[in-house]
């Protein structure tokens, strides 16, 4: 058992790396879509923020890796959508900041396995942030009018906040028990 | 020390390289507009994709477009009496495209198309929905099109009164309505007015209907503002029409014409 399990490493790791790749595939390719009860006025939730979110409440996740990881994604937005301002820095913003949260309350880890309104909370909290950071560079941008920026961020925090968090279990508890199974395997 | 410390930096080789690796390959589909992440979105959606059935809600946004252009050539036709010698050259022929995806962020207003340059669609391309103006093609990959709405703030345009041919240009604000800031400072106009593009928009041909008026605010400094209600239903649209457009000829065409209203004709 233990020779097998050293001659799969390398695919184990492999398997660990594409169910990331696959799951952020899928994030990506359901941020254009609008299906019926997954939006509020034309506003879906913010599925990479989710799978960020995900990724970086787990326990080993360091802050420099949560940010890297922002980044990725936040370039992927930009090319999904308009690279000026930037979806980065709110990416970096809330990875970092998952990261920090997780490691100074230490959050325990069954409870947020097992519960689903911890996660729910937290994507709550984060959706505002990115809203809030997305909404700062557009202002710093200099294009649109602070007013204008202001009304339409408390609609977008507002749904995006609410959506996300009502769609973070289902993100976040599958892809949860694939890294579970892997680790596992790992060890085994 | 300084060997355990690089010990440590050596033990993590792996994760810096795969990372530094996925910043770098995220920073190439960001330069290249996520041109295989649209290929790969409309593969997949292809079998979700609009059929053409459940047009009837959008009959009644047709008729009304209908109107606005109606009462657009009228107008034209008057002024076209004046200017003798005016002959129009263009007919331009629309390329029909299913809409397959929205934002994929909540502070742009975009839609994808389901058509791409296989079908003829590039950049700065016009596109028009059952109602009137919707957008305006801003990148292309071979099947997809990315469409910047004429909702999306960043998108200002040039528009006219079609009754008393004030001119202001618009801005787009939240989904379904925009607000037209006017060059004159009395101008004549009054809710239900038909609000179309005109010929000192350089992004957009001349003519096409975008809207109706709902409230005005003369009081308004610098300039009387109002706001417009666009004719296309923007969120519930699943079918556009692209038709060719470029700056270029735009530009030589006003250049060649003093005020050449180009055709907006579909069909």
């Amino acid at each position: 058992m233990k020779a097998l399990s050293k001659m799969f490493g390398r695919s184990r790791q492999f398997l660990n790396f594409s169910v990331t790749f696959v799951s952020v595939l899928l994030c990506i390719l359901i941020l254009p879509t609008r299906f019926p009860g997954m939006e509020l006025l034309g506003i879906g939730p913010n599925w990479l923020l989710i799978w960020l979110v995900a990724w970086s409440i787990k326990r080993k996740r360091t802050v420099w890796g949560a940010a890297s990881m922002g980044m990725v994604l936040g370039f992927l937005q930009d090319a999904m959508t308009a690279p000026h301002p930037t979806h980065a820095v709110s990416l970096v913003v809330v990875g970092v900041l998952t990261v920090v949260l997780q490691k100074s309350w230490s959050i325990p880890a069954d409870i947020v396995e097992r519960d689903p309104i911890p996660i729910a909370l937290i994507v709550f909290g984060m959706a505002v942030v990115a809203e809030t950071v997305m909404g700062l560079q557009f202002f710093a941008m200099g294009d649109r009018a602070l007013l204008e920026i202001w009304s339409y961020h408390q609609r977008v925090a507002l749904c995006s906040a609410i959506l996300s968090s009502l769609w973070a279990p289902v993100i976040y508890f599958p892809l949860n028990r694939l890294w579970e199974m892997t680790r596992s395997l790992e060890k085994s | 020390m300084l060997k355990n410390t690089i010990r440590r930096w050596w033990d993590l080789r792996l994760p810096i390289a795969l990372l530094g690796l996925a910043v770098t390959a995220a920073w190439g589909v960001r330069q290249t507009q996520g041109a295989p992440l649209f290929e790969v979105y409309n593969w997949v959606s292809r079998p979700f994709q609009a059929n053409g059935s459940g047009q009837e809600q959008l009959i009644s946004a047709r008729t009304q477009e209908l109107q606005a252009r109606l009462l657009e050539s009228e107008t034209q036709n008057q002024k076209l009496k004046e200017l003798l010698g005016y002959v129009s050259t263009k007919k331009p022929k629309g390329i029909v495209a299913p809409i397959v995806g929205r934002s994929a962020d909540h502070w742009w207003q975009q839609v994808t198309l389901g058509r791409g340059s296989n079908n003829g669609i590039k950049t700065d391309f016009t596109v028009m929905g059952p109602g009137g103006l919707v957008g305006r093609v801003v990148s292309v990959t071979p099947n997809t099109s990315l469409v910047l709405l004429i909702s999306d703030p960043t998108s200002q345009l040039g528009v006219g009164i079609t009754r008393s041919r004030n001119m202001g240009f618009m801005r787009g604000k939240g989904p379904n309505q925009a607000v037209m800031e006017f060059f004159d400072n009395v101008p004549n106009v009054k809710p239900g007015d038909v609000v179309s593009t005109s010929s000192f928009s350089q992004l957009f041909p001349a003519g096409l209907p975008v809207g109706k008026i709902v409230s005005v605010d003369m009081n308004k400094t610098p300039a009387p503002e109002a706001i417009v209600e666009f004719s296309a239903p923007m969120n519930s649209l699943e079918w556009a029409v692209v038709y060719p457009h470029s700056k270029d000829v735009e530009q030589k065409a006003s250049a060649g014409e003093s005020s050449a209203p180009a055709g907006g004709e579909k069909q």
